[in-house]
């Protein structure tokens, strides 16, 4: 009999969504110990529950035990099956929080990804639908993902705690992927965001777009930012606005920040003026790191890097973010890859701080559920 | 007659004669010497007809594109494998024979055997690896995947003297050094070894104890097709899926020749390499020599040192621990000898052993510990350190070279003795030497330190020989040869670690994120230090105690703030480790101190060079430290090391520290944006500044400044543009309308040039717009397929070069083991039956596994029958596959795909045409073609390949369905409703039937309605039509089958010697049931008998009297009225004749027969005759008719010769009256 690829074993849940991710695409099986075994609360939380049920949703042959207490997850997966899906993701995280895995498996389905996701849109921990829209997708097509039904619609907005957001993610398959070179981020020609509010005055986001004008107007006068009020059952469930911002480069670089408001009922109020101030220093602390991928992104770009052809693929980014570290020994563990990385000092040029040129060689991987016809 | 046989004068048609005679011609008629017709004669090539001008230049183009390939990234590499040959033929035809004389061919020598493959140098660029296949379909299967030279006929006229004709081998031999292999996508994409070499490595004693225990073997091959990364999957045909356990790359066996200017080889690089067959010499491995001392004769050059080393290390004879105890070491010139009970009498203990994970190599090291050193060694250094600069650093120096001197005499012998002062020296000298200059880069120290590798290596092979005696001659020559490999040795580890802990005093704001990371983590140690100190009652804790409070007043407060950590890896320092780092820190200050005393007048000097050095530092630090943060200083899995690193208390108790990475990030929040922890202040005009080039509006870099670019190519508005850029450069919105004044007084200025220079300017653009047009368009149109082709040179050429520059240990790390790479690869858990029955002649390859290729589930492929096999296969047969590198047994389901996408179930294949085959076995990526064979055991005359095809599809499930037909009865009939009974067994069944279309047999459609309750199982369907009690009922379905989930690898190498060719796995029910005599029970209502007809009867036609007498007489039954009754007085009677009468009559009847027959011939003689008679009559007729007629002729003859007569007579009259 074939052997079962042997497994690995992790405790804790912190990424969790890495290594299940991973563990798909590379079909070995994965376990994971001690989930908050210390916690007064112990066992998987419900935002991870529904995220292995999203999982279960778009793999096929998929097996998962869990045990009493949910601290111990095991998964063996399946095979990657797409089609149509629909999902109601955990109002804990947002729908960022399942995006950005989805982002990572779709491009390898059996069936072309066409999933309706319902949630929370825009929140304080996880990089918001908009963003990954501005970012995700860009970086997407560079690897050759592409076609008239790779989008990502929101059709809602819903913000914690209420949720009630809603996006459609759709996405072609691939059998393989493109390699990049990605060492050039070119200069920022324009600005452009998003303020969005639901549920309070239409005037809060004019307010936010002035304030954020105000300090990015002292660096380029290319600056839109689109003020996106949503009425009704579009409107979620609870109020809030907040603003995302993306700059993109003479080289086709998205570079992003965000900021969303306090959650109803806690923390206290924040005013639209400093809302759009503080996002907007955000972005420059963005353009600062700089690179060719902004830092959420980061993984993203890595982990396509790698499932690239037997080819030397490069990207130019900025410092890695402690999880992008995390990914890079888990991308080692599952894919033996390491990559080679070179520090590129940021010298006499004003270009923000260090860069990191990240290299790899891919390993060759293809498509294994794509049908042949 | 002779004249005729001459031959007629042929004109020439080509040559120089033609062309001067065609040119003549054409002369003559005044066209010139203008070749082209086309220009000649420009009508005759005009466009007559649109269409066909347009579909030839569509044939034209289809044709062209017809040559295309799809490009794809040349992968090969600089220096490839061999490529391997394959002999194959029938038993007895001479195929060892013509490798002997290829070999001989090629390198001059003889091999007397042939056994498993021959690897030789046949040319300057070329290797060729010769094997020879065998008669067994396992071997041809497995060779055929791994050869480049495969099926190619090659016919020798016949053997001289037992060999083939040296010319023809020639040929043979010239025709595979040109050749050209096409690549094939499988090879291309995975790795894979054919084994030259196989050693078994599992501890003897564990075999003395159980003879069937797995083994541990080590394989040795090229590496070729793709990259081959450690601890990957590999599948080996013939014997199982393995993991690779480890793997190293080995100096070339059989090594192309160096660059040399050459025509052709010389006799030395004419090399042959084949250990199956006995010939390759002495073989360095990673832990062994192996020496083949008698009948080699490769590797001649070599033969006579390596000879000599092995002869004096066989021929020694004391052990090392009795070498040990007799030697002397003389640390210092003046200084007394050491022998080893001066040790001992010091009181030092054999060090503790540690295991290590080397980064580059991923070996594992053991590492002396000593324990007892520390105190001692401490105060040692301590005083050390007091001694003045100079001194130090000539003592150092002198230390030094010392050490090198003693490093050449002793090799192998006392080295765990004199370690640990000697590591004391290295110390020293480490820090002498880095603090002048603060510039010594990791490199530099790996340089220096190198010599001190090898003192290590040589330690710990020391350690080794003490541990297993047997080994000792060997090692020691391992050990001089591994020397040369700069491993991370402990002491470098150490300098790294200074090296870090400088960079983290020295830089200030630089690089902020790994460097607070960096320190955090040291930070968390620190605590975690201090937390279990009051447990840990050892000196060590208090000493790295004391390290922390020291680095914690020099860390600046801003940089202890992300919340970055390390890996465990990158800071379980040895205890040790870290008192060499307090002590580095002394140092430091010390020198510090010292400087700042002693030349306070160079300060901003020293600050320069400070700078300098910080500077290079980062630069040179920042990526290893980075690649450390990431992927540790030792590679993954070394949780076990790491138990044993861990204190123990008096030998019994161990010190449970927790997890640091688990407690802390283990189970934190799981998002990955990347919070900024201190951000900057965006008012101030420097920070801003920071980023301002990251805009358009920004410097740009010269060549990609547009106004430079334009200034380059227009001298003339050069300083006009640069005053703009000088202004913007500023930065400053404030003065801009200064600056348009400005721009206005020069643009007044130059004024009367300006119509002028606008007309060059235009000029300038017309002239660069056609030098464009015209490249565009003589370039040819860069096509689609040209660009590809571009892009895929462009990728290899990147490939190529991107790790060019780093050595092969680090190469290996990203890339992994790349082809050509001679590799030695360890896997563990081989069943014993591989070892036991090893056989050379049968080859062993290691085919590398993509992802999840180990993994199984449902394949389902598009196959068709071959065409040479007799048979048609059956679904549920077993069959063996040969799919990717496997070969396996499994139960295929063939089906066909309907129209609508329906997978249906076919029982046997189809004669001459594609179908499905399902099967569960082993994951293998799309498109991969396969094979199939009934049978891989004996030798079958009629032996055939059963099937072929390609991989379509993988999953985790499958649909195939067949055919089912319920049927039932109806019971009740209604109008068109009726109750059916007999389909179903329960109402949950007709539950989830309900709605499904029904239809009886004579074709009446309906539709099941709902369950009844009375007979279980019934329900009420309603039809298009009444139904007759008569009618079934029936329901067309499909039930899915379930494909056996049964995969049974061929595991033919494990059989024993002499009966590899006799692996039989699962036999067909048909096989079964012959050998078991059992014969198919055959169901009775299958069985043909002989059809009865009932005859058909049919009632008469009944016609009510009523409608009769309504019906038209037409259609009114026609029955003829009854005679009626004749009386009995007419009857007449019956006559009844006596036998007598009978005679009578009978004669009677007779003779009116006769008569009635003559009077028959009668007439018809009297019809003849009066034909005849008739016939006589109308001749005479005819006489008579022709009579009168010529009597009438002559009469009116007569008749009129007399009127004319009297005609005459009377004309004359009345002619002469007239007269």
């Amino acid at each position: 009999m074939a052997t079962q690829a042997h497994s690995l074993s992790y405790a804790g849940c912190n990424f969790l969504r890495q290594r299940l991710v991973l563990s798909t695409l590379s079909g070995r099986p994965v376990k994971i110990r001690k989930i908050r075994a210390r916690d007064d609360n112990p066992g998987l939380r419900d935002f991870e529950a529904s995220f292995i049920r999203l999982l279960d949703k778009i793999t096929n042959g998929s097996r998962i035990e869990i045990n009493q207490t949910g601290t111990t997850l095991y998964y063996q997966p399946g095979l990657l099956c797409g089609g149509s899906v629909e999902h109601d993701c955990s109002v804990l995280r947002g729908i960022g929080y399942y995006l950005e895995s989805l982002l990572c498996l779709a491009p390898f389905m059996k069936h072309p990804l066409k999933i309706v996701l319902r949630g929370v849109t825009n929140d304080q921990v996880d990089p918001s639908v908009d963003v990954l829209k501005a970012t995700a997708l860009p970086l997407l097509k560079q690897f050759g993902i592409d076609g008239e039904s790779f989008e990502l619609k929101i059709v809602r907005r819903g913000m914690p705690p209420g949720g009630g957001g809603e996006v459609v993610f759709s996405c072609p398959v691939r059998k393989v992927l493109k390699p990049i070179q990605l060492t050039d981020p070119g200069k920022i020609k324009r600005i452009r965001g998003m303020a969005y509010s639901v549920r309070v005055s239409p005037q809060m986001a004019n307010r936010i777009v002035d304030s954020a004008r105000s300090i990015l107007n002292k660096f380029i006068p290319d600056i839109y930012i689109y003020t996106d009020h949503m009425k009704g059952v579009n409107s979620g469930k609870s109020p809030g606005f907040g603003l995302s911002l993306v700059a993109e480069t003479t080289s086709g670089t998205f570079l992003s920040a965000e900021l969303a408001s306090n959650p109803q009922g806690q923390g206290a109020a924040v005013l639209p003026e400093d809302l759009g101030r503080n996002c907007a220093r955000l972005l420059l602390e963005e353009i600062y790191r700089g690179g060719c991928v902004d830092s959420t992104n980061q993984s993203l770009v890595l982990l396509l890097m790698t499932l690239g052809q037997q080819d030397v693929s490069k990207v130019l980014l900025g410092p890695l973010s402690p999880y992008t570290i995390e990914f890079l020994r888990h991308l080692k563990s599952f894919f033996q890859i390491m990559f080679k990385i070179e520090t590129k000092p940021c010298g006499e040029e004003l270009k923000g701080g260090d860069k990191v040129l990240m290299t790899c060689v891919g390993i060759g991987f293809s498509n294994l559920s794509k049908t042949l016809k | 007659m002779e004249a005729k046989d001459q031959k007629k004068h042929r004109k020439k048609n080509s040559g120089p004669k033609a062309a001067k005679k065609k040119k003549r011609h054409l002369q003559d008629l005044q066209l010139g010497d203008e070749e082209d017709a086309r220009k000649r004669n420009p009508k005759a090539f005009a466009v007559q007809s649109a269409v066909r001008m347009a579909r030839s230049f569509h044939r034209t183009q289809d044709l062209k594109t017809k040559k295309h390939h799809i490009p794809v990234v040349d992968r090969t590499p600089l220096e490839p494998p061999p490529i391997v040959v394959v002999v194959m033929g029938p038993p007895k035809v001479g195929k060892s024979t013509l490798i002997q004389c290829l070999i001989r061919n090629f390198t001059r020598q003889k091999l007397t055997e042939i056994r498993g493959p021959v690897t030789i140098v046949s040319g300057k660029k070329r290797r060729l690896t010769i094997i020879e296949c065998g008669c067994d379909i396992n071997m041809m299967i497995d060779l055929a995947k791994v050869a480049d030279l495969g099926a190619k006929l090659f016919y020798l006229s016949g053997m001289v003297h037992g060999e083939y004709q040296n010319q023809e081998i020639h040929n043979l031999g010239r025709f595979i050094t040109v050749m050209k292999f096409r690549p094939l996508t499988w090879q291309t994409s995975h790795p894979y070894i054919l084994a030259d070499r196989m050693e078994d490595l599992t501890n003897p004693e564990d075999i003395r104890t159980n003879i069937k225990c797995d083994r541990k073997v080590s394989l040795y091959g090229y590496l070729r097709g793709a990259h081959l990364k450690n601890k990957s999957q590999i599948h080996m045909p013939g014997v199982g899926d393995f993991a690779v356990s480890d793997i190293s790359f080995l100096p070339d066996p059989c090594a192309l020749p160096e660059q040399q200017k050459k025509r052709c080889l010389n006799e030395k690089e004419k090399l042959v390499y084949a250990p199956l067959s006995g010939v390759g010499g002495v073989l360095y491995d990673k832990d062994a020599v192996y020496v083949d001392l008698g009948g080699s004769h490769g590797f001649q050059d070599e033969v006579g040192p390596t000879h000599e080393l092995v002869q004096s290390l066989i021929s020694t004879h004391s052990t090392i621990d009795a070498k040990m105890a007799s030697s002397r070491v003389t640390l210092f010139s003046d200084s007394k000898p050491l022998g080893s009970e001066d040790i001992d009498n010091q009181g030092l203990m054999m060090p503790k052993e540690e295991k290590q994970m080397d980064l580059n190599t991923g070996r594992m090291r053991r590492k002396a510990i000593f324990g007892d050193e520390d105190e001692s060694g401490d105060s040692d250094d301590e005083e050390d350190d007091e001694m003045s600069e100079d001194d130090g650093l000539e003592n150092g120096s002198s230390d030094e070279e010392a050490e090198e001197e003693e490093n050449a005499e002793m090799t192998d012998q006392y080295m765990a003795v004199k370690g640990i002062k000697r590591r004391k020296l290295e110390l020293e000298a480490d820090s002498e030497m880095d603090l002048p200059a603060f510039a010594d880069s990791d490199d530099d120290l790996e340089r220096s330190s190198a010599e001190e590798g090898e003192e290590e290596e040589a330690d710990e092979s020391s350690e080794e020989e003490d541990c297993t005696a047997g080994e000792k001659g060997i090692s020691g020559s391992k050990a001089a040869g591994e020397g040369s490999k700069a491993g991370l040795s402990p002491a470098n580890c150490q300098s790294d670690h200074v090296n870090l802990e400088k960079s983290l005093l020295m830089k200030k704001a630089a690089l902020p994120t790994f460097d607070s990371g960096h320190c955090t983590a040291e930070e968390v140690f620190a605590s975690e230090d201090e937390s279990e100190e009051s447990s840990s009652l050892s000196a060590e804790e208090e000493d790295s105690e004391n390290e922390e409070a020291i680095r914690k007043k020099l860390s600046k407060p801003s940089q202890v703030s992300s919340g970055q950590k390390l890996g465990p890896q990158n800071f379980i320092d040895e205890t040790s480790d870290i008192e060499n780092l307090l002590k580095e820190e002394e140092d430091y200050k010390e020198e510090n101190n010292d400087s700042k005393e002693t030349s306070g007048a160079l300060k901003w000097k020293e600050d320069l060079s400070r700078k300098a050095a910080e500077a290079f530092l980062r630069q040179q630090q920042a990526a290893p430290n980075l690649r450390k943060l990431i992927y540790g200083t030792v590679t993954e899995d070394n949780e076990e090391e790491d138990d044993d690193t861990r204190e123990e208390l008096g030998g019994l108790f161990r010190v449970n520290q927790p997890d640091r990475e688990c407690k802390h990030k283990a189970d934190s929040l799981d998002c990955s944006r990347f919070l900024v922890e201190a951000p900057h202040d965006w008012d101030l005009e420097e920070v801003m500044n920071s980023i301002r080039d990251c805009f358009v509006t920004g410097k740009w870099e010269d060549d990609k400044d547009a106004t430079k670019v334009l200034a380059e190519d227009e001298e003339l508005y050069g300083d006009f543009e640069d005053l703009e850029t000088g202004d913007v450069h500023k930065g400053k919105s404030g003065p801009n309308t200064q600056n348009e004044d400005i721009e206005k007084e020069v643009k007044e200025e130059i004024d009367p040039d300006e119509e002028e220079s606008a007309k060059k300017k235009h000029l300038d653009k017309k002239r660069k717009l056609k030098e464009m047009f015209d490249a565009e368009y003589d370039e040819g149109e860069s096509t689609y397929f040209d660009d590809l082709k571009g892009e895929m040179q462009k990728q290899a050429q990147l490939n190529r070069a991107e790790f060019e520059d780093q050595d092969d240990e680090a190469r290996v790390q990203y890339e992994g083991f790349r082809p050509g790479m001679y590799v030695r690869v360890e896997i563990e858990n081989v069943p014993c039956e591989f070892v036991q029955n090893f056989d050379p002649h049968y080859p062993i390859i290691l085919g590398g596994l993509g992802n999840s290729e180990g993994n199984v589930g449902y394949v389902q492929m598009r196959l068709k029958k071959h065409r040479w096999y007799k048979k048609i296969l059956k679904s549920r047969d077993p069959i063996i596959f040969s799919v990717g590198w496997r070969r396996f047994q499994t139960i295929p389901l063939y089906y066909i795909e309907d129209h609508n996408g329906r997978q249906r179930l076919l029982k046997y294949t189809p004669q001459h045409m594609h179908c499905g085959a399902a099967f569960w076995g082993p994951i293998t990526p799309q498109g991969t073609g396969f094979l199939a064979i009934q049978s891989v055991s004996g030798i079958m005359p009629d032996f055939r390949i059963a099937a072929t095809g390609v991989v379509l599809d993988l999953d985790k499930s499958i649909k195939i369905v067949k055919k089912l037909k319920l049927t039932g009865f109806p019971y009740k009939i209604f109008k068109n409703t009726s109750f059916i009974k007999g389909m179903f067994n329960s109402a949950l069944e007709v539950a989830k039937f309900e709605g499904a279309v029904i239809r009886t047999v004579s074709g009446i459609r309906g539709q099941i309605k709902k369950a009844l309750r009375a007979p279980e199982g019934a329900f009420r369907a309603s039809f298009e039509d009444k139904l007759l009690m008569s009618d079934i009922v029936f329901m067309r379905t499909w039930y899915p089958v379930s494909i056996p989930a049964f995969y049974n690898p061929v595991t033919s190498l494990l059989k024993p010697v002499g009966e590899k060719d006799t692996w039989s796995g699962m036999r067909t029910t048909g096989q079964l049931r012959l050998a078991h005599g059992i014969r198919l029970k055959a169901n009775k209502d299958s069985l043909y008998k002989p059809i009865l007809r009932q005859k058909k009867h049919f009632n008469s036609l009944h016609i009510p009297k009523a409608l009769q007498k309504a019906l038209p007489f037409k259609n009114k039954p026609k029955t003829q009225a009854k005679a009626g009754k004749v009386p009995k007085d007419r009857r007449r009677p019956a006559v009844i004749r006596e036998p007598h009468e009978r005679k009578i009559l009978a004669l009677l009847d007779a003779l009116s027969t006769v008569h009635s027959q003559k009077m028959k011939k009668a007439k018809e003689q009297r019809h003849l005759h009066n034909k005849e008679h008739f016939r006589a009559k109308q001749k005479e007729e005819e006489e008579k008719l022709k009579r009168q007629k010529d009597l009438r002729k002559k009469l009116f003859r007569i008749q009129g010769q007399k009127e004319r007569r009297n005609q005459k007579s009377s004309l004359k009259g009345a002619e002469g009256q007239l007269q």
